[in-house]
C-alpha cells in the first residue's frame, strides 16, 4: 500500500468516525437500532455539496447538513414513539424515504465540488501537501466531537440518555422523560452522522445518492473492532475506540483491496465488508471461551 | 399526606378480557405514616401500586400526592413526589452504569438535568458515605458496574438511591420478594431504619404476612380488587398471622362458592 492510499484510507476512516460515534450513540447508548444512517450520511453530502455550489460558506453548508441529519433522526423517532413502528422498521421507513429527498435536493444522482471552496481550502498549500491536510483536519474535527459527547455522555443530562437504553423502567421511574431521551439521542446521532456525509462530499469533492449503501456496516463494524480492541472500560475509551476501529477498517479494507496474491476488485468491497464485520462479530464470542451458542 | 378516592382500574375494558382490577379503592396515609398491604395473587396490590406510581392511569377517582392532584400524571412526571423500590432487583437500577452512576441518576430524581458533570468530588464523597453505611463494603467498589452486585447489594443501593432526592411517598414493591430470607431480613431491617429515620410515609406491598403485621403502623388486606381489611393501632397488636391466614381462607371459600354458583 502506496503512502497516499495510507493516507487516504486514514482520511476516510476519520471522516466515517463520525458515523461510528452516531451508531455508538443509537445502538449502544440508547440500544435503538437505527438504519436512518444509510440515507441522512447522503443527506449531508447533498446538502452540503448543493448549498457550496450555490455559494453558501462551507461550514454554514455543514451546519445546516447536520441541522438536516437531525431532522430525519427526529422523523425516525416520531415514527417509533408517537407511532408505535418497531424502531429498525421506523428508521429503514425513513431511509428508503431518504433516498428520494437526497435526488430532490441534489436534482440528479450526483454533484461534483470540483473547483469550489471548502472548508478545507483555506489550508490547502500552506507548506503541507494535501494528502496529509486533509486526515489532519478532519481528525481535529473528530477530536472535538469526540470530547462534546464524552463531556455529554458524562452529564446529568446524558446519564439520563444512557439509563434511557440501559433500563427505561427505572428512568422513568427516576423522572426521566424517555421518550425525550430516544428523539434527541437519534437527532444527535443523526446530526453527526450527517456531519460525516458532509465532510466526505467536501474531502471528495462530490455527493453521490448512492454513497450511503452500507452506512450502518461500516458504523457497526468501527464500534464493534473498537470494543474487540478496548473492551468496555467507560465512554471516553469506547469513543476512542470508535474512531481507531473506523481507522483501521479502512486500513484493512484497503490492505484486502491493494494485495495481489488476493485479486480483489473494488467491486468486491461489499463483500470483504461483511466479511470484516462478521469476522468483528464473531471474534468477541469466540474469545470469551466456547463455541458460540 | 396521600389520599386514592374511589379508584376504578379497568385493563381491557371493551374486550373479552376485561378486568375490574381496582373496585372503588379509597386510602388515606398520613404524613409519616408506614402502611403495609397485603392480598392475594390478583387482589389488585401492584395495581394500586401501579396507581400510586403513575404506572396505571385509574379509569376512575382521584389521586393526591402531598398537595398535588396526580391522577393524570406519568410515572416520569410525578417521579420527585414517588420514590420506589421495585421486587425484581434489576428493575430499580441499571446493571450497565456504575454504582455512583446510578446514584447520580437517583439524586436528580425528579429534578432538570443539565450538563454538568454528573459525578464531581463532593458528590462522589456524599454518595461514598451514603453507600459506606449499609456495612456492605460497596464503598470501595463505587465504579463497579450494578451487575457485578447480588440481588441483595442491589436492592440494598436502591433503598439508599430512592432516600437521595426528597420525595413525599416510598412505595415498596414486595422489595424483598427475590431475595433469600438472611438478605430478606437486612433488607427489612434496614427499611425499617431508613422510614424511621427519615420518618417516610410509606407504602409497602408483600407476600409475608409476618411482615405485614410486624412492620409500619397500619396494614391494609385487598381483595378482588377492594379493601376487605384496614387496621392499626390496638386491634392491629391483636392480631396475628393465623388470623390474616383465616381470613385468606375465607375470602378464597367465597370466591369458589361464587365459581360454583356460577357453574351451577
Amino acid at each position: 500500500m502506496s503512502l497516499i492510499a495510507f493516507w487516504g484510507a486514514v482520511e476516510l476512516g476519520l471522516v466515517y468516525a463520525f458515523v461510528a460515534i452516531g451508531v455508538y450513540l443509537t445502538f449502544r447508548v440508547l440500544d435503538f437500532p437505527d438504519l436512518t444512517v444509510d440515507g441522512s450520511f447522503p443527506l449531508g453530502a447533498a446538502v452540503t455539496a448543493v448549498l457550496i455550489i450555490s455559494g453558501v460558506n462551507p461550514w454554514l453548508a455543514a451546519t445546516v447538513a447536520m441541522i438536516a441529519g437531525a431532522i430525519a433522526g427526529l422523523v425516525t423517532a416520531l415514527l417509533n414513539v408517537r407511532f408505535r413502528i418497531l424502531n429498525l422498521l421506523a428508521s429503514i421507513l425513513t431511509m428508503i424515504a431518504l433516498f428520494s429527498v437526497n435526488l430532490r435536493v441534489m436534482g440528479k444522482p450526483n454533484v461534483a465540488l470540483i473547483n469550489a471552496d471548502t472548508m478545507l481550502s483555506p489550508f490547502f498549500g500552506l507548506g503541507l501537501r494535501d494528502f496529509y491536510v486533509r486526515p489532519l483536519f478532519v481528525g481535529l474535527l473528530v477530536l472535538f466531537a469526540v470530547v462534546l459527547v464524552w463531556r455529554f455522555l458524562e452529564s446529568d443530562a446524558g446519564l439520563s440518555m444512557r439509563a434511557t437504553g440501559a433500563n427505561a423502567r427505572m428512568a422513568r421511574a427516576q423522572g426521566v422523560d424517555t421518550n425525550r431521551q430516544i428523539y434527541l439521542g437519534i437527532a444527535i446521532s443523526n446530526a453527526l452522522v450527517a456531519l460525516g456525509g458532509a465532510l466526505f462530499a467536501q474531502t471528495n469533492g462530490f455527493a453521490d445518492v448512492t454513497s450511503g449503501v452500507g452506512t450502518i456496516v461500516v458504523g457497526l463494524a468501527a464500534v464493534i473492532i473498537g470494543e474487540t480492541l478496548f473492551g468496555a472500560r467507560g465512554i471516553l475509551i469506547a469513543l476512542i475506540g470508535c474512531v481507531l476501529g473506523s481507522i483501521l477498517y479502512r486500513i484493512a479494507i484497503q490492505l484486502a483491496l491493494s494485495s495481489d496474491i488476493l485479486g480483489l476488485k473494488a467491486s468486491d468491497l461489499n463483500f470483504v465488508t461483511a466479511l470484516l464485520v462478521t469476522v468483528a462479530l464473531i471474534l468477541p464470542r469466540l474469545r470469551r471461551g466456547g463455541a458460540a451458542s | 399526606m396521600i389520599s386514592v378516592s374511589d379508584i376504578k382500574v379497568v385493563f381491557g375494558k371493551g374486550t373479552p378480557l376485561q378486568k375490574q382490577a381496582l373496585n372503588g379503592v379509597s386510602l388515606t396515609i398520613e404524613e409519616g405514616q408506614f402502611v403495609t398491604v397485603i392480598g392475594s395473587n390478583g387482589a389488585g396490590k401492584s395495581t394500586l401500586l401501579g396507581v400510586l406510581a403513575g404506572d396505571v392511569i385509574a379509569t376512575e377517582g382521584q389521586v393526591r400526592i402531598g398537595t398535588a392532584d396526580v391522577t393524570r400524571q406519568g410515572t416520569a412526571a410525578r417521579a420527585g413526589r414517588v420514590a420506589r423500590v421495585f421486587q425484581d432487583p434489576l428493575t430499580g437500577s441499571c446493571g450497565s452504569l456504575s454504582i455512583e452512576e446510578n446514584l447520580a441518576l437517583a439524586a436528580r430524581r425528579g429534578e432538570r438535568r443539565g450538563l454538568s458533570a454528573s459525578l464531581g468530588p463532593r458528590r462522589r464523597a456524599h454518595f461514598r458515605e451514603r453507600i459506606a453505611e449499609l456495612n456492605l463494603g460497596l464503598e470501595s467498589r463505587m465504579r463497579d458496574r450494578m451487575d457485578l452486585l447480588s440481588g441483595g447489594q442491589r436492592q440494598a443501593v436502591s433503598l439508599v438511591m430512592a432516600t437521595l432526592a426528597g420525595s413525599d411517598v416510598l412505595l415498596l414493591d414486595e422489595h424483598t420478594a427475590a431475595l433469600d430470607p438472611g438478605m430478606a431480613e437486612f433488607i427489612m431491617t434496614l427499611t425499617q431504619k431508613i422510614v424511621s429515620e427519615r420518618k417516610l410515609t410509606t407504602l409497602m406491598v408483600t407476600h409475608s404476612m409476618r411482615q405485614a403485621l410486624d412492620y409500619g403502623h397500619r396494614t391494609v388486606m385487598l381483595h378482588a380488587g377492594e379493601i376487605v381489611l384496614d387496621v392499626a393501632g390496638d386491634s392491629r397488636k391483636d392480631l396475628q398471622v393465623e388470623d390474616l391466614i383465616a381470613m385468606f381462607r375465607k375470602m378464597r371459600g367465597q370466591t369458589l362458592d361464587d365459581d360454583a354458583l356460577l357453574i351451577g
